[in-house]
């Protein structure tokens, strides 16, 4: 009787449960839902939530309007260049710096080197950008790609070394001390032995750089000239334009063009996501 | 070890610690340096040394304690609201039942959608879709269960709720993804040996799992009270500051401050005043959590 009733209680406990996680999911999506929908709708004034989600009335108009007079390829390109540029000169930097980190022998020169990074993870980025701003309007840098990318490396070297260090510090000393008795080179036991062995932890790292980099508004902001322009700042300026005005349509499909392929990539990529995000704070 | 006497862990290290030192280090000593000064956005040869001035006139300006107040309330709230979302989230997914199954995949990847959004498109689709008080989904969704929603961005007594609970969307993610990790390295033992005294599925988790993964709900909030305080994008397109300046928080104010009222000087006292705020918060952090001590 008891055991039966236990039972029926779970089996009802996980359909709640169950409730619980869909409405969480509709949370997590359905704003992204309403706007992608709007985007695919003739909207020059706005429309009820349910003649947005309504499966009538489509057309592609928007988006050829955000191609057209958004200019979005143009901002793409730059948001790619951003993007890459800084994804490589921060691997560049940061993985070689999180390996040697973790091979310092002196445990004092390791733990200051661990708290400088650690320390500067959680500056405010407009403490940053704006003497950045000062500074490269010194040398000569304002407004420019280069700027932007500097900045970008700025703002992830201290959360990718942190990252690193995490996956480096768990490869087995061993593998590294019999490739050194067969002779191999400091650099080739990074690049042949360590790099291979973390892998995926680099996967991880390279995805975050990647998105964190695609999404960044503020840094752009202050330094890119309208040439080195990305799409998040370039979304601002098409909405502040006066010749789109009050069309929301249209800054739904731009909005749309932005987020859809970050999110498909994230979608596809996930495993990485969960095992850079969760790298360094679960251990176990 | 003699195996080792040619490598130098400096020399992968040097690369980029002169990097950081370059793009991190310069900008906070100018920051610094120029918070002492008189310098105008335009004018920037004419630099009048001016010591703790903008400071002292920082301390006494009312928008700087406006925007003080902004900030603690908007941090405070998304960091409160994210850790409890995440907590809620992570601990049904690990029930029984659902951890490790497809579905709980399914949810987890789909979950993580807010965190990969970008800061000024949802912004946006907090101004125009989600908030706006006679189309938006809050209000269309509150008139189902017969609930007049306020005019959410437009009214300073709801523009910072908003504010908070979109910002809050965005950071959620991380916090579910974090404690439903940690939650899955709690011993099933443990579990079921509660389970064994008659302790039901709350007392459990408040009991048995929130102590074990106290470590992880301090290293989130901190991440999510940082990143809070920083925020820039999603409150910059969501209200701009407005309405009035309810919800115009300590970075908005560098920028009103810097770029469109061109006081560098002014500006930059309050990008260090962050600095300072954050590092403080970080260290007391630290010491109470030898955080310093991860990936050792």
């Amino acid at each position: 009787m008891t055991e039966v009733a236990g039972r029926w209680g779970e089996r009802s406990g996980l359909a709640v449960r169950y409730l619980f996680l869909i409405i969480w999911l509709l949370v997590s999506v359905l704003p992204v839902v309403v706007l992608v929908m709007a985007s695919l709708k003739d909207t020059a004034l706005f429309q009820s939530i349910p003649q947005v989600l309504s499966l009538t009335g489509f057309t592609l108009e928007n988006y050829e309007r955000s191609f057209r007079q958004g200019n979005y390829l143009f901002f793409l390109r730059n948001s790619m260049i951003i993007s890459f540029s800084a994804l490589f000169v921060v691997l560049v930097t940061c993985v070689p710096m999180a390996y040697g980190i973790t091979k310092l022998i002196s445990a004092r020169a390791r733990g200051t080197l661990v708290f400088m990074v650690l320390s500067t993870r959680f500056l405010p980025y407009v403490v940053l950008a704006l003497p950045m701003y000062l500074f490269f309007a010194r040398i000569g840098l304002s407004g420019t790609l280069v700027g932007v990318v500097l900045a970008h490396l700025a703002m992830q070297m201290p959360f990718i070394v942190w990252l690193m260090l995490g996956f480096f510090a768990g490869i087995p000393r061993e593998v590294e001390e019999a490739a050194v008795i067969d002779g191999c080179s400091p650099f080739e036991v990074f690049w042949r032995i360590n790099i291979p062995m973390v892998l995926p932890g680099l996967n991880a790292a390279a995805i975050l750089a990647f998105i964190i980099s695609y999404n960044e508004f503020l840094f752009a902001f202050f330094l890119a000239g309208y040439n080195a322009q990305p799409l998040t700042v370039g979304i601002t300026r098409f909405i502040g334009g006066a010749d789109v005005g009050a069309q929301y349509g249209v800054i739904a499909a731009y909005g749309s063009l932005i987020i859809l392929p970050i999110i498909l990539f994230a979608l596809v990529v996930n495993r990485y996501i969960v095992s850079g995000l969760t790298q360094g704070a679960v251990k176990g | 070890m003699s195996s080792r006497r040619n490598f130098n862990p400096w020399a992968f290290i040097l690369p980029g610690a002169i990097a950081g030192g370059v793009v991190l280090g310069v900008p906070v000593v100018q920051a610094l340096w120029t918070s002492l000064h008189r310098l105008r956005l335009y004018r920037l040869h004419d630099q009048v040394f001016v010591g703790l001035e903008n400071y002292g006139r920082l301390l006494q300006d009312p928008l700087f304690h406006l925007s003080i107040r902004s900030t603690v309330v908007f941090t405070v709230g998304c960091t409160v609201l994210s850790v409890l979302a995440g907590l809620m989230v992570a601990a049904i997914m690990s029930t029984r039942g659902i951890r490790g199954t497809v579905m709980a995949r399914f949810f987890m990847a789909f979950y993580l959608v807010p965190f990969v959004t970008t800061q000024v498109v949802v912004g946006m689709l907090g101004r125009l879709y989600v908030w706006e008080p006679e189309y938006g989904l809050v209000n269309y969704l509150l008139n189902l269960i017969a609930v007049d929603g306020p005019a959410w961005l437009i009214s300073r007594d709801t523009a910072m709720l908003a504010t908070v609970i979109t910002n809050s969307w965005r950071l959620a993610p991380l916090a579910i993804l974090i404690f439903y990790a940690a939650l899955a390295t709690v011993p099933e033992e443990l579990i079921e040996s509660a389970e064994v005294d008659g302790a039901g599925g709350l007392r459990t988790f408040t009991a048995i799992k929130l102590p074990l993964i106290r470590y992880h709900i301090g290293f989130v909030t901190l991440i999510q009270l940082t990143s809070a305080f920083r925020e820039f994008d999603t409150v910059f397109a969501l209200t701009g500051g407005g309405p009035g300046r309810a919800t115009n928080v300590l970075s908005l104010l560098v920028y009103n401050e810097g770029i469109s009222a061109a006081n560098l000087g002014m500006a930059n006292a309050i990008a260090f005043t962050m600095l300072i705020i954050v590092g403080i918060l970080s260290l007391v952090y630290m010491r109470l959590a030898r955080l310093d001590k991860v990936g050792d």
